[in-house]
């Protein structure tokens, strides 16, 4: 599947999008979500979906205060070692809602969440 | 069950618990004032060494990613650096790590610690996500279990019973506190909150995180307890995270709907908790019992 690049997400097969900490942030990587750093509800710096940051970016980042970026992570995981993951993330969300009511809409929803979020 | 706990015992002995941080107090004073903030943050940074070195450490470890010829060693320059937002939650926190260090014995201390941190991280975000004060909710995230502490002050070995009651037994916290003390540790908290003249609607997320069907209409405490769930959904409070209950009403408060929408939530407060994880370490009890035997 080619990437697909809209106004906020840019997803592929060949990448999964991952928020992290500014201090892991490095030129090259690819943003996941749209960027919006607003200060007193001033926008002060727009990053599309898709856009490969640059050192200047980093910069731009720093200055005004970015804690965390949503990238586009290359999937360097094998088929296997995807399934596995995704099978010890199910089990632990499932330990971790164990003693929850499923039957319950509301509690449902936010499991389905979890387990959706942490499969990724 | 040791007699039933009442106000005026609270009242009475708010010394088991240190002094609550004027500075807390401060930073709330102001939270609707941002021109008035970043001038106060940094007349109360400069009061407080422990704090010039936390703010100056994280202004120099960001900068020196994108400057590494930049040394960071003005105050002004790091505030403006790092941002309000960070630099709020770093008084917050460095305040709230001296006042709930020591206070319990250093494996409860630990968990307590980390479970008070993963709370207030979630808050925050939730806050923010839900367009409420992400300030307030982190306060609030960090404080919801404070009548626990004077719980174990006041009584060590009750309190120690309550939670192997809960754990042999797997009942509720708040009823294993009721069968021992006659109350738990939300209304103990709320009385807490009173005693130090904290804003009502800090002492109404303290009293109703447990039970937020009691204060529907308050968004502050519909975040403090959804943030207890999902410290717990997301695995941050260890082996220790269990999802029990997540009250409908409280979702509704905050037009908080379970679906797509959340995912960004979810990796924001995944990535401030790991962005954070060194600082809430460093000023955590097992951290700072190290440093007394370094003898820093």
């Amino acid at each position: 599947m080619a990437p697909q690049a809209d106004r906020n997400t840019f997803i592929s097969r060949e990448t999964r999008l991952r928020y992290l900490p500014f201090a892991e942030i490095e030129a090259g990587m690819v943003i996941g979500r749209a960027l919006n750093l607003s200060d007193r509800n001033i926008l002060r710096l727009h990053l599309p979906a898709g856009h490969v940051l640059t050192d200047g970016n980093l910069r731009q980042l720093y200055a005004n205060g970015a804690e965390f970026v949503c990238v586009a992570m290359p999937e360097t995981r094998s088929p296997e070692q995807i399934a596995a993951d995704t099978a010890d993330s199910a089990g632990r969300t499932l330990r971790i809602f164990a003693d929850a009511d499923l039957s319950e809409p509301t509690m449902a929803a936010l499991f389905d969440c979890v387990l959706s979020y942490r499969s990724k | 069950m040791s007699g039933s706990i009442n106000r005026d015992d609270v009242r009475r002995n708010q010394h088991l618990l240190p002094a609550f941080p004027r500075t807390i107090e401060r930073v709330l004073a102001t939270l609707d004032d941002p021109d008035a903030n970043l001038n106060l943050l940094v007349s109360l940074i400069e009061r407080d060494p422990a704090l010039i070195g936390q703010i100056l450490e994280q202004a120099n470890s960001v900068a020196v990613r994108t400057r590494p010829d930049m040394r960071i060693c003005n105050m002004f320059t790091a505030t403006s650096m790092i941002g309000l937002a960070r630099i709020r939650r770093t008084v917050i926190a460095t305040s709230m790590a001296g006042f709930l260090n020591d206070t319990l014995p250093p494996g409860l201390a630990g968990r307590f610690w980390e479970h008070s941190c993963a709370v207030g991280v979630c808050a925050q975000q939730l806050a923010i996500h839900c367009h409420h004060s992400g300030d307030m909710a982190l306060i609030a995230g960090m404080l919801h279990d404070v009548g626990q502490l004077w719980l174990y002050r006041h009584e060590p070995d009750a309190f120690l019973a309550a939670r192997d009651d809960c754990r042999i037994n797997g009942c509720r916290i708040e009823e294993a506190e009721r069968r021992q003390f006659g109350v738990d540790h939300t209304l103990i908290g709320a009385w807490l909150a009173e005693s130090w003249d904290l804003p009502g609607p800090l002492r109404n997320a303290i009293l109703h995180h447990h039970k937020p069907e009691q204060a529907a209409s308050e968004p502050l405490v519909a975040v403090t307890h959804i943030a207890e769930v999902l410290s717990a959904a997301l695995g941050l409070n260890g082996d220790d995270s269990r999802v029990t209950h997540l009250s409908t009403d409280a979702c509704a408060t905050l037009k908080l709907t379970w679906d797509e929408s959340v995912t960004g939530l979810f990796g924001r407060i995944d990535a401030v908790s790991q962005s954070m994880a060194g600082f809430f370490r460093s000023q955590g009890p097992a951290r700072r019992a190290e440093n007394a035997v370094a003898g820093n």
